[in-house]
């Protein structure tokens, strides 16, 4: 294999521009407006916010050289909390109790891992275990009684939360009564023009404030980890502990620090889930994000940006499933069935011919699909969010490097 | 070292696993002695505050408690679980000697026939019972002609739509929902032939029926079916439909509710007036007839049939948005009773 070239920021524009001409083509062949509207964009932002928070809160704790994969009891937990105080104090005094939550579920998984050594993933699926049926209980016992079950409230649900505020952009997306420039460029249809535009409104209108400090959270987590003496030595637990303890770094003072923080993001994340995807917690709420948030962290090779990006396509795969469904994917077949025809070409002036056979097998497989069918059933449509992953992962993984101590036990003060 | 790491291990395991089985456990009946009636009823996945389907159940175990004078025990549906899951809690509740046990969604139907046979003295009611068929000596099927409600709101929206375009969003993709979508499509298309009716938006696939509860999932389809001009949406997603309404009623369009009169129930004040209407299932009278017939002796095996002729299905008019085309749709209820007007159910 020939040297890896790094990819920079211009490449990653680049393939970015080249896949929305693509998508663009595509929609117009196809005529499956929901492709590149603004609409999906939009949804799209909203289901990948919870599982990027989750996948933040794996990147922090694993950065510090601790694997989490209790994420997804910290974030039940996160929405519990968020949900019982949200509905009593609103939706912002919310979102702090969910961070608590789970900075709470994140103490223990520290305290077990760090102080006490247990097996990291033990202690995860223990506190996976124990944010479920505790908030079960809590539930039955707090949201089904009194005041709260006059609300609305059951044994398995809360009463509703109130929405976090939505805005807009003025101008280019309508916001405060202004012109809804983008909007009405977008409603032409016209080849790229109208693409371009779908998807800039979707990043620009009625998304909620949370939504905002969610992105947000990309830059703030580069800076801190990767440009502060704060984040070099929390990434310094999880390269090297023993190196960093001989260099005065705390390491157990820093891995707590970390998977405090990163306890605290899961509970975002839940609490997302109960101020803006739905208005209320509810029993199985999470359904698995907090894995998922794990498996979109390994795509973007433990960095916020990658994180970022694979909880997008996500995100985006999972809005085409739960809108419109069956003709917008049915434009995706023949969008991937190109893509495959490029890997076919990629893999053979690489000369690597069965790799190329392969990709030219299945590219024909989806074009003859595509021009034999109108629409593709719900059943397929449904699946098609975890395909993507399937396939990602699969391609996605040669390039990826862990932090070198991650998931290792580390005692203060033991050599090596 | 050591010892810390085995008591914190075991304190760990110790404490989820009492708490997981905390979390199974029902709400428990009141003290009760052996000559009273009891009356166990089993949720179907979302459980007792879904503000639709098991909400209309619940009501009618409410009145039961209250006007008959019955001893009743509720357990609510958990998440995912398999039949087997079903079949214990209704053995759970036949066997500690409940003489009525209910279960509720057709997802019961298979568990209750299983559970009846060796329960020959308790009687059983499955509502929505799966193909309304069901067999034994102490089984009721209750069947709901959804289609005929489903019929009426479908004119309602036609008439009440201003962009000419109404959509459907059903929870899970079973035959059951396919009524509700035919129903209302033939009745859209009946006052209005030019409307145009999105395609039926089914939230997931079975296995999967956390359509019927997901209120995230409902948000995100309504939102899709308004941006294709939709201005009138009619749900049958149970739970799930808190979020269509919610998302419906804060873009200032109309929503219709399903199975109980969603206008009224506490959730959804927020954006009530925004509820057009409600096809109402009637799931409590069931249960309230069920019981009823058990004490008074006159229970009667197989399955009972509730339409628009006996009010086991209608539509609400709660808020009073509905006033201007109520002469109509009563119009139109009349010949479907009369047996002028044939609904589709698929």
């Amino acid at each position: 294999m020939n040297a890896v070239k790094k990819l920079r920021l211009p490449h990653y524009l680049l393939i970015a521009a080249g896949l929305l001409v693509l998508l663009s083509l595509v929609r117009v062949v196809d005529g499956a407006n929901d492709v590149t509207s603004s609409g999906t964009v939009e949804a799209m932002l909203r289901l990948a916010v919870p599982i990027f928070l989750a996948g933040l809160g794996g990147l922090w704790a694993e950065r510090a050289g601790v694997i989490n994969i209790g994420l997804e009891g910290m974030m039940i937990l996160g929405t519990w909390t968020g949900a019982w105080a949200g509905y009593q104090w609103g939706p912002w005094i919310g979102v702090l109790a969910g961070i608590a939550g789970g900075a709470l579920g994140g103490l223990l998984h520290a305290v077990a891992t760090v102080s006490f050594g247990v097996d990291h993933i033990v202690s995860g699926v223990a506190i996976n275990i124990l944010g479920l049926g505790l908030t079960q209980f809590l539930a039955g016992l707090v949201f089904n009684v009194g005041h709260a079950k006059e609300l609305g409230g059951g044994p398995r649900q809360s009463p509703p939360v109130d929405p976090i505020t939505k805005i807009s952009l003025p101008v280019l997306s309508g916001g405060g009564g202004t012109p809804d420039w983008l909007g009405s460029l977008e409603k032409h249809h016209w080849f790229l023009v109208s693409d371009l535009a779908g998807v800039l409104r979707g990043l620009t209108h009625q998304m909620s404030l949370l939504t905002l400090v969610a992105l947000l959270l990309v830059p703030v987590s580069y800076f801190v980890l990767w440009r502060t003496p704060f984040g070099l030595r929390v990434r310094s637990c999880g390269e090297d502990p023993y190196a960093a303890e001989s260099l005065g770094v705390r390491v157990y003072r820093m891995k707590y620090a970390a998977v405090l923080i990163s306890g605290g993001l899961a509970g975002l994340a839940g609490a997302f889930l109960v101020t803006v995807a739905a208005p209320i917690y509810q029993d199985g709420q999470t359904a698995g994000r907090g894995f998922i948030g794990l498996a979109a962290m390994i795509f973007g090779n433990w960095r916020p940006g990658g994180l970022a990006a694979g909880s997008l396509l996500f995100g985006y795969t999972d809005a085409m499933n739960v809108r419109d469904g069956g003709q917008a994917v049915h434009a995706l077949l023949l969008f991937v069935a190109v893509l495959l025809v490029a890997v076919a070409a990629w893999q053979a002036w690489r000369r690597s011919f069965l790799a190329a056979g392969l990709a030219a097998v299945a590219a024909v497989g989806l074009l003859v699909w595509f021009l034999d069918s109108d629409v593709v059933p719900g059943e397929l449509v449904s699946f098609s969010p975890h395909l993507t992953t399937l396939l990602v992962l699969a391609l996605a993984s040669q390039r990826l490097r862990m932090p070198a101590a991650d998931g290792l036990r580390y005692r203060r003060g033991e050599a090596r | 070292m050591r010892r810390g790491l085995k008591v914190s291990l075991v304190a760990l395991t110790g404490t989820a696993l009492t708490l997981t089985a905390a979390g199974c456990g029902g709400k428990k009946a009141a003290t009760s002695d052996q000559k009273t009636v009891k009356v166990g009823l089993a949720f179907d996945v979302g459980g007792r505050g879904d503000q639709s389907y098991n909400d209309s159940a619940a009501r009618g175990l409410e009145r039961v408690k209250k006007e008959l004078k019955v001893t009743t025990e509720e357990i609510s549906a958990k998440q995912d679980e398999p039949d087997a899951d079903k079949e214990s809690r209704l053995r759970l509740l036949a066997g500690k000697g409940y003489q009525m046990v209910i279960g509720i969604g057709f997802a019961y139907t298979a568990a209750v026939l299983k559970v009846a046979k060796d329960y020959p003295n308790t009687k059983f009611l499955v509502v929505d019972a799966d193909q309304c068929k069901v067999s034994g000596a102490n089984v009721l099927g209750a069947c709901f002609s959804e289609e005929q409600g489903s019929y009426l709101v479908g004119a309602a929206a036609a008439l009440k739509s201003k962009t000419g375009t109404i959509g459907f969003i059903g929870g899970v993709n079973v035959p059951l929902i396919h009524k509700f979508e035919a129903g209302y499509d033939a009745g859209a298309k009946k006052v209005k032939p030019g409307i145009k009716v999105l395609p039926g938006k089914y939230l997931t696939q079975p296995p999967n029926f956390d359509g019927f509860k997901n209120p995230a999932l409902g948000s995100e389809a309504a939102q899709g079916q308004l941006d294709q001009g939709a201005d009138v949406i009619y749900h049958a997603a149970g739970g799930a439909g808190l979020g269509v309404i919610k998302t419906v009623g804060a873009a200032g369009k109309w929503a219709i509710g399903v199975d109980s009169d969603q206008y009224a129930q506490p959730a959804l004040a927020a954006v009530k007036n925004q509820i057009l209407t409600s096809m109402v299932k009637r799931v409590d009278l069931s249960v309230y007839d069920f019981v009823k017939s058990v004490g008074d002796g006159t229970f009667k095996a197989g399955t009972k049939q509730y339409n628009l002729a006996n009010d086991g299905v209608g539509f609400a008019v709660s808020g009073g948005h509905m006033d201007d085309i109520k002469a109509q749709l009563d119009d139109l209820k009349a010949q479907i009773v009369a047996g002028k007007i044939v609904v589709p159910t698929e």
